[in-house]
């Protein structure tokens, strides 16, 4: 039924499903706010700038209570009780990405570079790793510039390791260190490097292109190209 | 079968409008017109656009003999007389008038005489290419027809007489069904985006409406459902044009509570101008061209009644 704009629930305010993703909420979640951004052409003369304001507030309200598991059950129950909701939730898809946690029976020698944290899992290679491990909660849209360190703190956030990075994008972990570590000199060439990072953002779930094009800016600015 | 279910079929009438003048309403009119005839389909283009009429020369026909006006003015009795064919098969315009001063106004019965005689020709498709404006004539025409198209460029200013086409289409459409004086009063005043009650959206008037005569809000409710205008964005060059479709479909619904349907989308080309300069059809011209793709696509979306998702761009 018509509503008014200010008794939307987050889910129509986003304009997804009750039953969406965590991954569907961050795709409408970075379409909406790009509708309700100040100097959107699309609302001119529609909306006065404080309402746009309001908006894009209630916007991010809505996208910081459904992106995390705990808020969003909370605010179904809430939901459920004015009626807004059906009241059977459906059952949630089961996680379907699960960092291995098992270590290796062998002992570790420390300091072999081989060895060290690239022991081949015993659990099989987790297929899911990627935009359709549903459970992952997506990029955090606050991330300002996605540095090496940023990449990593994303993956970690993730439980994602780098075993199971390498082996779903195919990329060898010594590259994958070093573009977490931001260590330029020893990634290989521009073209490789940009294709890697296609990979491994799409492995996180997140934009390849704002990935590369903060990386490769700074990238870019350490080796001297123009 | 095929012909028992052209026989079957309804007549549609679909009007083409969008408030800003210089939009491409006439071009993208005429060029579906000819898509639908490419289909067999049997076409007829109004050019309702009465005071500034220039679908013939989109079509590349000179300034035909029997307009509109001699309709309007009774020098025909018959419309039929009026009905232009042209050298595409299956296609035939009825000209907009030209030549007298008060063409651009009929009065209510002039206007009901010719709807009245809409209905009655025979054809699979009627298209109204719709003046610029939001004049009674045009809000009327739009509501008459079974589809509504907007269409806009990806432009402030054509943007800006988009909603306010919508809006003024959704308040007019909203005083035919009620009979109450002053609840139409009150429609009105809501109109004006200044009013003193606090009427901002067409939530808070519905809302209004209801503390009056709860039926009646009710049955302005039920309307704002049943009202689904189409929309074209025209002259797109960037991929964040063609958003803008969706953006304002989102802004729509957000609004005015209406579902408005993302019919697809016209690339800018150089082609189009070079097409009006020569006075011929960007389809019969340029058939291979990205436009007229783009046009063959909406085409297929109306009949199909789909409209583009985001899925279909990427």
């Amino acid at each position: 039924m018509f509503k008014k704009i200010e008794d939307l629930n987050y889910y129509e305010l986003l304009e997804v499903s009750p039953t969406a993703s965590s991954q569907d909420i961050h795709k409408a979640y970075e379409r909406v706010r790009r509708v309700y951004e100040p100097n959107s052409i699309a609302l001119y003369s529609l909306f006065t700038p404080e309402e746009t304001a309001a908006m894009h507030q209630r916007i991010e309200e809505a996208y910081r209570t459904l992106i995390y598991e705990d808020n969003r059950k909370k605010y179904d129950a809430s939901l459920r009780s004015r009626n807004e909701l059906p009241e059977a939730p459906p059952s949630r898809p089961a996680p379907v990405y699960q960092a291995p946690t098992r270590q290796p029976t062998l002992p570790l020698q420390t300091e072999n570079r081989y060895l060290n944290g690239t022991a081949p899992s015993s659990a099989p290679a987790a297929p899911a790793v990627g935009p359709s491990a549903e459970e992952v909660s997506p990029v955090s849209p606050f991330i300002a510039e996605f540095t090496g360190p940023a990449i990593k703190a994303l993956r970690e956030q993730r439980g994602l390791s780098l075993r199971s990075i390498a082996d779903a994008t195919k990329i060898s972990i010594r590259y994958l260190e070093c573009i977490e570590a931001d260590q330029y000199t020893k990634l290989p060439a521009r073209p490789y490097l940009r294709g890697f990072l296609v990979l491994y953002a799409k492995a996180l779930g997140t934009d390849p292109d704002r990935l590369i094009s903060d990386y490769l800016k700074r990238y870019d600015a350490a080796r001297g190209h123009k | 079968m095929i012909e028992l279910q052209d026989a079957l079929r309804k007549k549609e009438i679909w009007a083409i409008g969008g408030g800003k003048g210089g939009i491409g309403k006439s071009l993208i009119t005429g060029n579906i017109g000819i898509s639908l005839a490419r289909l067999k389909k049997k076409v007829l283009l109004v050019d309702a656009d009465l005071g500034g009429a220039n679908l013939h020369t989109t079509l590349g026909i000179g300034v035909p003999e029997m307009t509109l006006s001699d309709f309007l003015n009774r020098r025909v009795e018959n419309i039929q007389d009026v009905i232009i064919k042209t050298s595409i098969p299956n296609l035939s315009l009825i000209s907009g008038a030209q030549d007298f001063l008060d063409a651009a106004n009929p009065n209510f019965a002039q206007k009901a005489r010719l709807l009245r005689h809409l209905e009655t020709l025979d054809a699979d498709y009627i298209l109204l290419d719709l003046g610029a404006g939001t004049s009674f004539n045009i809000l009327d025409f739009f509501l008459f027809s079974d589809h509504g198209i907007l269409v806009v460029l990806p432009e402030p200013t054509a943007i800006e007489n988009a909603y306010r086409f919508i809006k003024s289409a959704f308040y007019r459409r909203f005083k035919k069904v009620v009979a109450n004086q002053n609840i139409k009063d009150l429609i009105d005043a809501a109109m004006d985006q200044k009013n003193t009650m606090g009427i901002r959206t067409p939530y808070d008037l519905i809302d209004r409406v209801k503390n009056m005569e709860r039926e009646v809000g009710e049955i302005l409710e039920m309307e704002v459902l049943k009202f689904k205008p189409k929309l074209i964005v025209n002259q797109v060059r960037t991929k964040n044009d063609i958003q803008i479709g969706f953006s304002m479909k989102s802004a729509c619904q957000k609004y005015f509570g209406i579902n408005l349907e993302y019919l697809g989308y016209v690339e800018y080309d150089d082609c189009v101008w070079q097409s009006i300069r020569s006075k011929r059809p960007l389809a019969i011209e340029y058939p291979y061209s990205r436009p007229s793709r783009c046009i063959e696509r909406i085409v297929h979306n109306l009949l199909r009644k789909e409209q583009l998702t985001l899925s279909m761009l990427y």
